[in-house]
């Protein structure tokens, strides 16, 4: 497979910042040189800007200059870094006049808008700026896409990281912090408050943020409300007995909407090989098939699930391991970056374009020193049959003070650059 | 015991420039002082810093083809880093702006070092040569390369403490016959004519050319147009002096002819008197010799200093006062009014801050402003002085930039108080 270079643009903050995270990692097991724009290292000073009681138009005219910046920022880092493809997540900070400017120079993009469509319609504004736009929805999003301008719409479904998204040993006093018979993890939307309302007198823990004023649910609700990280919310999922997964809705009068996407936390339950119960979605069909996930209907359907599963736990082993075999096979990161860098290359014309590339360089060197580059590719998670350039790249990415190895080898680049002595 | 480095992978030239850096290092006590520079000029470093320890690495480009570079870095190089890495350097002053300088500096830790320094894969620029850079477009009131690369530590010797003041040695006229960059040496035919009215003036008894083996055939034809008389004074050395020689030889003369070059530096270092000639991109205010007794003639036509590396549109009309007969009568009478319009003649002097050149024939029309940029300058380095001229509004909005104070700047901010 054909390895590229990619530079991964985070968004400063939300959901698909890890999704950012996962992606980047799943192209860096495949071999890829990935590069990050760590976007959210700016959200900080972004919001302090909110903080100067200036008039509205001042703070609007700051906050547009700033985000500016950021967007200045992306592409010098592209001017540098080279990359065959900016992958920029949803909400990512690349305003129209860097899109325009990175289509002038030629480099290809692509968003992976891990969002609704019918809710966040600001994909109106830029979809038609980028090579390449991946959704989590199919129709009628994708033929609306074509419609304003963006002829390249992909149907590229959320997934789980198999690497994050594990079984886990947890210990006595983590399965009594993380684990109960039932538990919610996510964001208090409307349509889950009125839901969870029937399940206050079972063993059941909620966590997440957003579930502020719900005098019903309040004592469920763990951690007082505080954002869960990544690494526990795979132990909540591997300490709970069902997990629950409704799918959020903003109205509350059809609990189970029986909408279109997948959310990321059904991949990850099951790459967990954890027991979920999950509300149906049309695009379940294809993704998973009936013996892969219990899903319910209604309210009424999870309630005589709940007590059914509660009471025959080895009904869940087979939903348990079928799931997560599924996942493995289909719904990785991994996967989902195959999938987007095959539709790239069969849609983009020439992509990715000819590089000078010295890939022959061992053979040139003494044993001694091809051991030690061996080592130090080892050390860098490259490919063996990695190019002089991206080995230079990865060894520019490491932090702090370099060995002489890898000085000696930035040194080389830059004095070939300089003399031009590349053949 | 401190241990500092000086990484100076550029020319011949400025090796010696680095002088007062390495002299003020030397200076303090318990210190051991290293210079990094490249393999070509490791025995002139061990030769003229003798108190300093040298290493060395392939930087420059000549010679080499990818392979053999590829061989010289990733081993030799390497090495050099591994024995860099051993000493725990209390200081690293990187001094030209280069990629390479940048990335040798990701050897340290980017608060050790000053100048060019690399913090995870980002080049960042010191706030010292960031100013130098902003009074680039000032270059006729700019700052000698020694002292600017001297102002790296705030207790910098005194400049009279850097080189011997020059005095003749009794072994004749030494020349050189180029610099690396042809625009600013001067062409044969006129050096051949100079040297001839300074030979028969200092009634000298000896001519030596100089130069790398490039120069071989321009001494040739030199020597062949200088009148006989002195024709049997002179020999063609050329290509013919390893660094040993070159030191000796240019620590024997009575005086140095020459462009603005390596050896010209050199004669400076060893307190050999320079009377040198600049034109073209050769200011003397930055890159004149160092120390007291030189004499310089500067072009000062107002197209000056210009950029080697830009063509120049006005027919190399700095050239024309060195080229007019009435420069050699200047010479041999030191009269004022022989002097040919378009050039100065200059003495080496010291001032608090260094190096400058005061006028003893023709005119140093930026004289003044260069002393209130010089007392600005000091006044930055030291905090001495505090007179504030009619100026310094001006080079303050031209020298600093907001982000100098408002932020954390890294590498350090150098100097000031």
């Amino acid at each position: 497979m054909e390895k590229f270079r990619i530079l991964v643009v985070l968004p400063l903050y939300g959901g698909s910042l890890p999704i950012g995270r996962y992606v980047a990692s799943a192209l860096r097991e495949e071999g890829h040189l990935v590069e990050m724009f760590e976007s959210p290292e700016f959200n900080s000073a972004y919001n302090s800007l909110k903080n100067l009681k200036v008039t509205a138009d001042r703070l609007d005219y700051l906050q547009n200059s700033f985000l500016n910046v950021v967007s200045q920022s992306v592409l010098a880092k592209v001017e540098t870094f080279e990359p065959d493809m900016v992958l920029a997540m949803a909400q990512a900070p690349l305003n129209h006049q860097a899109l325009k400017r990175l289509r002038r120079d030629g480099v290809t993009t692509a968003m992976w808008f891990v969002e609704d469509f019918r809710l966040f319609t600001y994909w109106k504004s830029f979809a038609p700026f980028y090579d390449i736009f991946a959704v989590i929805q199919k129709e009628p999003f994708l033929s609306e896409l074509a419609e304003i301008g963006q002829p390249n719409g992909l149907y590229l479904p959320l997934a789980a990281d198999q690497n994050f998204h594990k079984p886990l040993d947890l210990t006595s006093i983590e399965k009594r912090k993380f684990g109960s018979d039932i538990s919610f993890m996510g964001a208090g939307y409307a349509n889950r408050r009125v839901a969870f309302r029937e399940l206050v007198n079972h063993d059941f823990k909620i966590w997440g943020t957003e579930w502020d004023d719900d005098h019903v649910l309040e004592r469920l609700v763990q951690m007082k409300g505080a954002r869960v990280s990544p690494e526990e919310c795979v132990k909540i999922f591997n300490a709970t007995k069902i997990n629950l997964n409704l799918h959020s809705s903003v109205q509350a009068k059809e609990l189970v909407t029986f909408g279109d996407f997948i959310n990321p936390r059904t991949f990850e339950l099951a790459a967990c090989g954890s027991f979920q119960l999950v509300d149906k979605r049309t695009l379940f069909e294809g993704a998973f098939e009936d013996d892969e996930l219990a899903t319910f209907s209604s309210i009424e359907e999870l309630l005589e699930k709940i007590d059914y599963y509660l009471n025959n736990p080895k009904e869940c082993k087979t939903f348990i391991q079928k799931g997560r075999e599924r996942v493995l096979k289909d719904h990785t990161y991994t996967a989902r970056m195959r999938t987007l860098i095959d539709f790239t290359a069969s849609r983009m014309k020439d992509w990715p374009r000819p590089r000078n590339q010295t890939s022959d360089f061992l053979n040139e060197l003494p044993i001694e020193l091809q051991q030690q580059i061996r080592e130090l590719q080892g050390r860098l998670s490259l490919p063996e049959n990695v190019s002089f350039e991206d080995l230079v790249w990865a060894v520019r990415q490491q932090q702090g003070v370099l060995s002489e190895l890898d000085t000696a080898i930035l040194f080389l680049d830059e004095w070939q650059k300089m003399y031009k002595k590349r053949s | 015991m401190k241990h500092y480095l000086v990484i100076q992978l550029a020319r011949f030239g400025d090796l010696l420039q680095t002088k007062r850096l390495l002299t003020t290092l030397c200076a303090e006590k318990e210190a051991s002082v290293h210079i990094c520079v490249d393999n070509s000029l490791k025995s002139l470093a061990e030769l003229v810093y003798p108190n300093v320890t040298v290493h060395s690495i392939t930087a420059h480009g000549t010679g080499l083809d990818r392979a053999e570079a590829i061989q010289a870095m990733l081993s030799g190089n390497s090495k050099t880093f591994s024995t860099l890495k051993t000493f725990n350097f209390e200081k690293v002053y990187n001094l030209n702006f280069s990629g390479l300088n940048f990335r040798m500096a990701s050897l340290f830790n980017p608060e050790q070092v000053e100048g060019y320094a690399w913090q995870n894969g980002q080049e960042i620029i010191g706030l010292w040569p960031t100013m130098a850079m902003r009074w680039a477009n000032r270059r006729r009131i700019a700052v000698n390369l020694v002292d600017f690369w001297g102002g790296y530590r705030k207790d910098m010797i005194e400049p009279e403490n850097v080189n011997p003041p020059a005095t003749p040695n009794g072994g004749g006229i030494g020349v050189v016959l180029a610099g690396r960059e042809s625009r600013r040496s001067l062409p044969v035919e006129v050096l051949s004519k100079i040297t001839a009215t300074l030979a028969q003036t200092e009634k000298t008894h000896k001519i030596s050319l100089l130069g790398g083996p490039s120069e071989q055939a321009a001494g040739q034809a030199l020597l062949k147009s200088l009148p006989l008389s002195v024709q049997n004074k002179t020999t063609n050395l050329a290509g013919k002096t390893n660094w040993e020689n070159l030191v000796e030889i240019v620590d024997s003369l009575d005086v140095l002819l020459t462009p603005d070059t390596g050896t010209m530096h050199l004669a400076a270092h060893l307190g050999t008197p320079v009377t040198g000639f600049f034109l073209s991109s050769a200011w003397c205010f930055e890159t004149g010799p160092y120390g007291l007794g030189h004499t310089v003639y500067q072009a000062v036509t107002d197209c000056l200093p210009c950029l080697e590396t830009t063509p120049c549109c006005f027919d190399t009309k700095c050239l024309t006062p060195f080229a007019n007969s009435k420069f050699l009568r200047f010479l041999a009478t030191q009269k004022e009014e022989h002097l040919p319009n378009g050039m100065t003649a200059f003495k080496s002097e010291f001032d608090e801050l260094g190096q400058i050149y005061i006028p003893t024939a023709g005119n140093d029309l930026d004289a003044s402003s260069r002393k209130k940029f010089r007392e600005f300058i000091m006044q930055y380095l030291t905090g001495k002085g505090g007179k504030t001229s009619d100026l310094d509004e001006m080079f303050a909005q031209e020298i600093y930039r907001e982000k100098d104070w408002i932020t954390n700047t890294v590498p350090s901010a150098t100097l000031g108080l």
